[in-house]
């Protein structure tokens, strides 16, 4: 199921909080696990075996992991549940890629396996390995109770697209939380926030997108577009998504971290990956990079650490070569401006330059459907392909989304929120804001609610990752 | 937040969405869209296999859409929003130009102009190549022809599509209408032209085939406000226009049969103009043939027309200088199938007459 959906929201979502508020407090867990597994195998009910036996095999793992600490018995715990988490993943997600290569690197042609990708598995799977690595490290007590565990991977507000929540980050919430009533209003008003960024911003600059590809006669202009559009939808998109599950998630009392952080303001490459997706970064510093040894080792091992770590968080993303190149990319630039750049502040504006020029000839590269695809995406970007600079068509496109992409532009700094802030400091703006809030708040659940009925583009990115 | 504003927005977020969710289950479900002139969709049945497959899961999505209290007032909120707030000059693909409604329809599509040539071309080799059938063609250019780019929209190529299609179907001659049409022969909210105002057309084509012209005809009110397809597609308000027709003493004489039911219907039909599709009241609207006897004719002649639903209000303007003239809508029936209904061994005059957009769309055409 999607939050942005009328289905969610106008069914799903008042069931669920009824039910939630009126059981006892010990019944909540069963309730919002209910109600996970519920969200879930709607429209994919087969997927839920998948996750049980995630579910199962980590709650084994970890109570092993800790009766054993220390033993080898913890260490086979620790290293059987990864196998088979990663295995999982691999079967699911990647079968395929590495049967392609290995066919079109011997000539073989054995046949694909064409497994469809269960939903949310790439967030469910990282979240049950740092469960279960975390358990192992001594850092947070094993979870006796199943449903509990259960409740932690499958906790809907987060279960498909993030942010990837540690265990040791709602620990304590599992056991025992309570909703406030400022939870329940900044929940909502967040839920909206993100249901307007992904129904208004993400899905008309996606229309672009489909209207970019759709459109035989390309130009310079249009490519710009569509670079710009895509920058847009794909941040508005999955940072809307994280507003959506942090709101939510603040309504039963939870405390996610958050998962974006204005990245387009960012003026490296070093920050903007500090600003973006901050769950998975964080994911694979703690369990990989550092493991790997981090920065502490000699520039060379150093190097490699970077190689491995953003190859790998490219191929989180798809099993595809355009993800890992997009990972290797950043992998290169990393090192470019710690050893080579070294950025500084007074350089802002030409930074600023830079990495807004990388991030968004990388997002074309993730989009692209083949490295080819891709430097011929470049190649019209910058006016080597042989094709015109505009067209009638490219003209209205532009003109028809002006508006549209410089709103989200702007709702992609920080400037929204200052100017709010700003507002709400004086004794009279702070009256204002008391009203307009929560009119605001309904209106934009009212006109995303129109958006949808309307029946337009609406797939959440994230959720093939 | 303070505790006021905190429960205001409890009060009104989750009021919104309680009221809209329980006004949803106890509304009655609604069996069609006057404005989107379309079925809406059911409750899908639930069982373990419509589950299993996704396609309860599909409906009920669907259904919800459909079926959600006020629909028509969020499609107006989200049209508005949209041309309003970000200033987009399309929603869903339909502009507006001063009164006008009409559907972007770009880029040219070459494929499909040779598409068209190609399955004309298979029925004048097949019925019309060895009767002696003197064939025509003209190409109706739609209302984006007047409106898209002198107002800065994206269009098709008429001309280019014309040139082409007579490339590939050399075999008809071509009438070119083009000069004689203007944005104000179409209706606002309908991508169709009106019939008061296309006799100059029929008497231009008249003329090419060298066969009378209609004469003076009577402009009567259908008696109806007419709201086209654009209407309830773009969601904003717009007045109603009227809807006209023409009529003499040939075209009351006309008799006209549906292949399709082997039934008499009138040329035109008030009550269909009352109905879900307004212009069905053109010779019944779509139908795959359409066969109008004139008992009045001077002298035996007849005609085929392959045509769109444009075909529909020019037929009876046509009919003055034959005997009969048969429509024939290849989009509903497949040209190999027509041997068996059509004789066109005594067809005088063949004309192929489709709009520029069917031309640029003709995956429709059989």
């Amino acid at each position: 199921m999607l939050f942005s959906s009328i289905t969610f929201l106008y069914c799903f979502l008042p069931c669920v909080l009824l039910v939630y508020f009126v059981v006892p407090d010990r019944m909540k867990n069963l309730v919002l696990l209910l109600a996970s597994l519920f969200f879930y195998g709607w429209g994919e009910p087969k997927y839920l075996v998948f996750m049980f036996a995630a579910v199962a095999q980590s709650y084994i793992a970890a109570l092993l992991a800790e009766r054993f600490r220390g033993t080898k018995i913890a260490k086979l715990a620790l290293a059987v549940s990864a196998v088979a988490s990663l295995g999982l993943l691999a079967y699911c997600k990647y079968a395929d890629f590495f049967i392609g290569n290995f066919n079109a690197v011997t000539g073989l042609s054995i046949p694909l396996l064409k497994v469809a990708l269960p939903v949310g598995i790439s967030f469910y799977t990282f979240q049950i390995l740092s469960y279960v690595i975390d358990v192992y490290r001594g850092d947070v007590p094993a979870q006796r109770n199943f449903v509990d565990l259960a409740m932690y991977v499958a906790m809907f507000p987060q279960l498909i697209a993030g942010p990837i929540v540690r265990y040791s980050d709602i620990a304590g919430s599992l056991k025992n939380r309570k909703t406030t009533l400022a939870d329940a209003a900044e929940g909502i008003t967040r839920f909206s926030v993100g249901f307007a960024k992904k129904i208004l911003l993400a899905n008309s600059a996606a229309l672009l997108v489909s209207e970019f590809k759709a459109y035989g006669e390309k130009t310079v202009l249009f490519y710009w577009l569509y670079a710009a559009a895509y920058m847009l939808h794909i941040y508005f998109d999955f940072s809307g998504y994280s507003d959506m599950a942090i709101g939510l998630g603040r309504i039963f009392g939870f405390r996610f971290s958050e998962n974006f952080n204005y990245p387009y303001v960012s003026a490296s490459i070093t920050e903007f990956w500090r600003r973006w997706h901050i769950s998975l970064g964080g994911w694979f510093r703690d369990y990989l990079y550092i493991p790997l040894g981090g920065n502490r080792v000699k520039p060379i091992r150093h190097v490699f650490n970077i190689l491995v770590v953003w190859a790998a968080t490219g191929f989180w993303h798809g099993a595809s070569w355009n993800f890992i190149f997009w990972g290797l990319l950043y992998a290169v630039l990393l090192l470019f401006e710690k050893y080579i750049l070294h950025p500084k502040r007074r350089h802002a504006v030409p930074m600023h330059i830079y990495t807004m020029l990388f991030v968004v000839l990388g997002f074309v590269l993730f989009d692209s459907t083949s490295i080819a695809d891709a430097f011929m995406s470049f190649k019209s970007l910058f006016g080597l392909a042989g094709i015109p600079a505009a067209n009638t068509a490219s003209l209205y496109y532009l003109k028809s989304n002006l508006i549209l992409l410089i709103i989200a532009a702007l709702g992609a700094t920080p400037l929204p929120k200052r100017i709010y802030e700003k507002i709400g400091g004086t004794s009279g703006g702070s009256r204002v804001l008391a009203v307009l809030t929560p009119i605001a708040t309904v209106a934009s659940i009212a006109v995303c609610t129109a958006y949808l009925i309307d029946g337009s583009f609406n797939p959440f990115v994230y959720f093939r990752f | 937040m303070k505790k006021t504003q905190q429960i205001l927005t409890l009060v009104l977020s989750l009021g919104f969405i309680a009221v809209f969710a329980a006004w949803f289950w106890i509304l009655p479900d609604a069996d069609e869209s006057t404005v989107e002139r379309r079925h809406l969709a059911k409750c899908p049945t639930l069982s373990f296999s419509s589950v299993a497959n996704g396609s309860f899961v599909n409906g009920f999505e669907n259904y919800m859409l459909d079926q959600f209290p006020l629909r028509d007032g969020f499609r107006t909120l989200k049209a508005a929003a949209n041309a309003k707030v970000f200033m987009q000059k399309d929603n869903n693909g339909l502009y507006s130009v001063g009164e006008h409604l009409s559907k972007l329809d770009f880029p040219t599509d070459f494929d499909s102009v040779d598409r068209a040539a190609q399955r004309f071309r298979y029925v004048y080799d097949a019925y019309l190549r060895n009767s002696g059938t003197k064939t025509y063609l003209s190409v109706i250019p739609d209302k984006n022809v007047f409106i898209a780019s002198p107002n800065g929209y994206p269009d098709k190529d008429y001309k280019a599509i014309v040139k082409r299609l007579e490339n590939g179907f050399p075999e008809a001659r071509h009438i070119d209408i083009s000069g004689l049409l203007s944005a104000d022969d179409f209706y606002y909210t309908d991508s169709h032209w009106r019939q008061e105002r296309i006799l100059k057309v029929a008497d231009e084509i008249a003329d090419k085939m060298g066969t009378e012209r209609m004469g003076k005809c009577e402009k009567h009110d259908a008696g109806v406000s007419f709201y086209g397809v654009y209407y309830g597609q773009a969601a904003l308000p717009h007045a109603p226009e009227r809807l006209f027709y023409l009529d003499n003493a040939v075209i009351r004489s006309l008799k006209v049969y549906n292949a399709e039911t082997s039934s008499d219907i009138p040329v035109y039909d008030l009550s269909a103009a009352a109905g879900r599709d307004p212009y069905e009241m053109f010779l019944g609207g779509a139908r795959s043939i359409i066969r109008i006897t004139n008992p009045n004719a001077a002298k035996e002649r007849r005609l085929i027309v392959f045509r769109d639903s444009f075909g529909s209000s020019i037929a009876p303007l046509l009919t003055a200088g034959y005997s009969e003239i048969t429509l024939v809508d290849i989009r509903y029936i497949s040209p190999s199938s027509l041997g068996k209904q059509i004789d066109f061994t005594k067809t005088d005059d063949a004309l192929f007459l489709y709009s520029a957009s069917v031309i640029n769309n003709s995956e429709t055409i059989k």
